[in-house]
C-alpha cells in the first residue's frame, strides 16, 4: 500500500469514529435527520459513479430508489388484504435488514438491464430516457395495486419484521429494552436508524473507493473522457457502461430500501420526479466525480428541503428589501428559495464542495511553499 | 466485597427511585402552566391546497380564544405544517412535530390516506390524533385498535347514505352514475349510497374510480354518460369534482348532480360554473353541517357575525366566504371545549377520555340542532346534516336534519 493510501485509510478511520460518536452530541430527532443524510450519501455515491465517473447522465435514479424501497416494503409487509404476486401472498416474509441487500440486487439488476438500451443513447437523449423512467415509475406502481398497495402505499409501522418495533417509550421516546452493540447502548429507534444507515454508508463508501482507485475506475474514467479513445485502447464499452449502470442502481436500491425502513411507510409519492432531480443536484453540489465530498451534497439536499429553504426564505425580506413585503407563507415559497440558493452556490463554487476543497488546498500549499 | 455489592445495589435502587420520581411528576409533552402546543399537517401546497383554509380557520379561532385568556389559563399554539397532501410528507412532518417540537397532540391533520399513514405511529406513541379531518369510516369504526384516534365530520358512509335515502324518496327510479376517488374515502361514500338505496327502486348503473393523482377524469365522465344514467354522483375532491362538472357540460350531459360535501364550498361551485356558462351546476345537491357564510339565511346569525369578526381580526387577507374556515373554527371550538372539560391537570389520556363522552349541542358554527355526540362504543362525533341545493350562485338548505342510522 502506498503512503498516500495509508493516510487515506487513517482519515477514513477518523471519520468513521466521528460518525460513530456524533449521536452523543445531538438530539434524538437530529440523529434521525442525519440517518437520512446517510441514505442520500449512499444514493449520491451510486449516481456519481455513473454520472461523475463514467459520464452517463441519469435523471432517473429516483426510480431505482423506488424499486429498492418497494422491494423492502413488499417483503416486509402485512397488508390487509395481503399483497400478491404469482399466487404468493407477502405477509411478514422477512426482517427489515435482510431485505436491504435484496433490494439492492433487484434494483441493480433492473439498472443493469436498463444499461442495454441506454448504450445507444448519449448526452441529452440519455438524460431524457432516464427522466422517462422516473416519470413512469410511480404510475407503474399505482397500476399494480394488488402487488404494491397502489396509491395508498404500504405502511410498515406495525410490521413484525421491523427492528426496534414497540420498544419505544411513549413519553420519552426512549426504548424500554434497547440493545448493546460494541459496548454502545442504542436506546431509540432513531439512533438505531442512524447507526444502520451510516454503517452501510461507510461500507459502501469503502467499496466504491476500492472499485475506483484501480484499473476498473481508470477504465470508467476513460469511457467518460473519450469513448472513441477508450474503445481503441481495448475497452469493451458495452460491458463497462452496463456494469456502471448496474452498480449505480444497486447503490440507489440500497438507499431506497433504507428510506422505506426509515420512514416506515412507502407510497408512490415517496419517490417523486423531484427526488431524481434532487439527487443530481446533490452530486453537483458535492462535486462531479468526487467521492467523500458527496457528504456535503447529501447534507445540502436533505436540510435544504426540510429546513434551510424555509429559513432562507424568511431571511429574504431582510437582505432584499427592494422586493417589498413578500408572503413567506405562500405555498411554494421554500422551493423558490431553494432555487435561488442553488443558483448562488453554482455561481460561487462551480466545482461543488470538491472543487472548493481543491482550491483551498492549492491555496494553502502555495502559501506554504512561498513561506519556505 | 459483599459490602461493595450491597452499596452498589443500594445506589442502583436510589437511582431507580430518583428516575422513577422525576418520570411521574413531569407533565405530558407540549403542556406548560401557561401553554398548550398542538400540531398538525395541512395541504398548504399541492393538489388539495383549497383545504389550507381549514387549518387557517382553526388557527384564527385559537387566536381569538387566546385573546380572551385561553383555556384554563393556558394559551393554545397550533403549529400546522405543509404536507403537500402527500402521505409520506405527513409521516415525516408528524414525526418532527411529535419528537422535535414535542406537541401535546396531533390535531385536525387533513386527508384520509394521510391520517391512515400516521395512525399506527401516533397510537403506539400514545399521542392523541384529535379530530381527524377526514370522514373515512375507519377513524370512528376502528377505535378498539386505535384508541388514540377520533374523527369529527360526518362519516362518508353517513353522507352517502343520506344521498341514497333522499333519492329513494325524491326521485324513485333514478339511475345513478358514480365517479369516486379510488381510496377509502370514495369507497365509503359509494358504500353508504348503496346502503341508502337498498330496498328502493333507485339503482347505481355505473361506477367509475379514478386515482387521486390522475390528471383528469374526462374518460370516466364519458363512460358514465354512456351508461344512460339520469343522476351523477361526484365523490371527488375539489379539482376532480370541478372537472366532473366541466366535462359533463362539454358532453352536453345534464343529469341531476350530487356533489359530496368535501367539494361543495361555494367558491368551488362558482369555479365549476365557469363564469355562469356551465349550467350543469344548477340544482346540484349536497349535504351541509356548517353555517355557510354565503347562505343569506345566516346573514344576521350571531355565530356567523362572530366568525366574520374573528376572520377580520386574526386571519387578515383570507377569503371569509370560504366555508372551510368555518369548518376549522367548528373543530377548534370543539377542541377548546374538550380541553376545558379535561380541566387544569391536562394529560393526553384525560383529553382522550373527554372525546369519548361528548354531548355538545352548543357548537355555534354547526347547524342548529346538530349535537356533537360520542360514547364508549360510538366514536362518530357528527352524524347529522341538512341537504342543500345550488341555485343562482348560492346554496339553499331544505328539509329537516337527516340522522344516519346504521343498518
Amino acid at each position: 500500500m502506498r503512503r498516500a493510501d495509508l493516510v487515506r485509510v487513517g482519515v477514513f478511520a477518523l471519520a468513521a469514529i466521528a460518525v460513530f460518536l456524533l449521536p452523543r452530541f445531538i438530539s434524538d430527532f437530529r440523529a434521525q435527520q442525519f440517518a437520512y443524510v446517510g441514505i442520500y450519501f449512499i444514493a449520491l455515491i451510486g449516481l456519481n459513479l455513473l454520472t461523475g465517473i463514467t459520464g452517463q447522465i441519469s435523471l432517473g435514479h429516483g426510480a431505482f430508489m423506488l424499486i429498492g424501497g418497494y422491494t423492502t416494503a413488499i417483503l416486509m409487509s402485512n397488508q390487509d388484504p395481503p399483497l400478491e404476486l404469482f399466487g404468493h401472498a407477502f405477509t411478514n416474509d422477512l426482517r427489515d435488514i435482510w431485505t436491504i441487500p435484496l433490494a439492492g440486487l433487484v434494483a441493480g439488476l433492473v439498472g443493469f438491464l436498463f444499461g442495454f438500451p441506454a448504450l445507444r443513447l448519449t448526452g441529452l437523449y440519455l438524460a431524457l430516457a432516464t427522466f422517462a423512467i422516473a416519470v413512469a415509475a410511480p404510475a407503474v406502481v399505482k397500476k399494480f395495486a394488488g402487488f404494491t398497495g397502489g396509491g395508498g402505499g404500504i405502511n410498515l409501522f406495525d410490521v413484525e419484521g421491523r427492528t426496534g418495533r414497540s420498544v419505544t417509550d411513549p413519553v420519552t421516546f426512549e426504548s424500554t429494552e434497547g440493545a448493546d452493540i460494541f459496548g454502545l447502548h442504542i436506546a431509540t429507534f432513531n439512533e438505531w436508524l442512524y447507526y444502520l444507515c451510516w454503517t452501510i454508508a461507510l461500507v459502501m463508501f469503502g467499496v466504491a473507493w476500492l472499485l475506483l482507485r484501480g484499473r476498473f475506475g481508470r477504465t470508467l474514467r476513460a469511457v467518460r473522457d473519450s469513448e472513441l479513445a477508450a474503445a481503441s485502447s481495448g475497452v469493451d464499452l458495452a460491458r463497462y457502461k452496463t456494469l456502471a449502470f448496474g452498480i449505480s442502481a444497486f447503490y440507489a436500491g440500497v438507499a431506497g430500501s433504507l428510506l422505506a425502513i426509515a420512514t416506515t411507510f412507502v407510497n408512490p409519492d415517496t419517490f417523486p420526479i423531484a427526488l431524481s432531480i434532487f439527487l443530481l443536484v446533490g452530486v453537483v453540489v458535492g462535486g462531479l466525480g468526487s467521492l467523500w465530498p458527496l457528504v456535503f451534497g447529501a447534507v445540502f439536499i436533505h436540510f435544504m428541503q426540510i429546513e434551510w429553504a424555509q429559513r432562507a426564505e424568511a431571511a429574504i425580506p431582510d437582505f432584499l428589501p427592494i422586493l417589498g413585503d413578500i408572503d413567506t407563507d405562500a405555498p411554494g415559497a421554500p422551493a423558490v428559495a431553494f432555487g435561488v440558493v442553488l443558483i448562488l452556490i453554482m455561481l460561487a463554487f462551480p466545482g461543488g464542495a470538491a472543487g472548493l476543497l481543491r482550491s483551498l488546498r492549492s491555496l494553502t500549499t502555495r502559501s506554504y511553499r512561498r513561506a519556505r | 466485597m459483599r459490602t461493595l455489592r450491597l452499596a452498589l445495589s443500594l445506589l442502583l435502587l436510589a437511582g431507580a427511585i430518583a428516575t422513577g420520581a422525576t418520570g411521574s411528576t413531569s407533565a405530558d409533552p407540549g403542556i406548560t402552566p401557561k401553554t398548550i402546543l398542538l400540531g398538525g399537517t395541512a395541504p398548504l401546497s399541492g393538489t388539495a391546497s383549497a383545504y389550507a383554509s381549514v387549518a387557517r380557520g382553526a388557527n384564527a379561532y385559537f387566536r381569538h380564544v387566546n385573546s380572551r385568556g385561553g383555556v384554563n389559563g393556558r394559551t393554545i399554539t397550533y403549529k400546522f405544517v405543509d404536507d403537500a397532501y402527500n402521505a409520506v410528507q405527513t409521516v415525516q412532518a408528524t414525526k418532527q412535530l411529535v419528537e422535535q417540537d414535542k406537541v401535546f397532540a396531533i390535531f385536525n391533520s387533513l386527508g384520509t390516506e394521510q391520517n391512515e399513514a400516521i395512525r399506527p405511529y401516533l397510537n403506539q406513541a400514545k399521542v392523541p390524533q384529535l379530530f381527524v379531518a377526514s370522514g373515512a369510516t375507519t377513524f370512528g369504526h376502528d377505535f378498539k385498535q386505535y384508541p388514540w384516534t377520533i374523527g369529527f365530520q360526518p362519516s362518508y358512509r353517513a353522507e352517502g347514505w343520506i344521498y341514497g335515502k333522499y333519492l329513494a324518496r325524491a326521485k324513485p327510479g333514478a339511475k345513478i352514475a358514480v365517479l369516486f376517488q379510488n381510496d377509502a374515502y370514495g369507497k365509503d361514500l359509494l358504500g353508504g349510497l348503496k346502503q341508502g338505496i337498498a330496498r328502493s327502486k333507485v339503482k347505481v348503473v355505473a361506477a367509475e374510480p379514478f386515482e387521486v393523482t390522475a390528471p383528469d377524469v374526462q374518460s370516466q365522465i364519458a363512460k358514465l354518460k354512456a351508461s344512460g344514467a339520469d343522476t351523477l354522483a361526484l365523490f371527488a375532491t375539489p379539482r376532480h369534482a370541478i372537472q366532473g362538472y366541466v366535462f359533463a357540460n362539454r358532453l352536453k350531459w345534464r343529469p341531476l348532480i350530487i356533489n359530496n360535501a368535501v367539494s361543495s364550498a361555494s367558491n368551488i361551485m362558482t369555479l365549476a360554473s365557469e363564469g355562469n356558462t356551465n349550467q350543469s351546476v344548477e340544482n346540484s345537491i349536497s349535504i351541509v353541517f356548517l353555517k355557510d357564510p354565503t347562505d343569506a339565511k345566516w346573514r344576521t346569525d350571531p355565530a356567523v357575525k362572530l366568525y366574520r369578526s374573528i376572520m377580520a381580526r386574526h386571519a387578515r387577507g383570507a377569503n371569509a366566504k370560504d366555508v372551510y374556515h368555518v369548518y376549522g373554527m367548528a373543530v377548534a371550538y370543539e377542541t377548546v371545549a374538550v380541553l376545558k372539560a379535561a380541566g387544569k391537570n391536562l394529560t393526553r389520556a384525560s383529553v382522550m377520555s373527554q372525546t369519548r363522552k361528548l354531548n355538545d349541542a352548543s357548537n355555534p358554527f354547526l347547524l342548529p340542532g346538530i349535537t356533537v355526540r360520542t360514547s364508549a362504543t360510538e366514536r362518530f362525533p357528527i352524524e347529522q346534516a341538512l341537504l342543500q341545493r345550488w341555485s343562482n350562485g348560492t346554496w339553499k338548505s331544505f328539509g329537516g336534519l337527516w340522522g344516519y342510522r346504521a343498518g
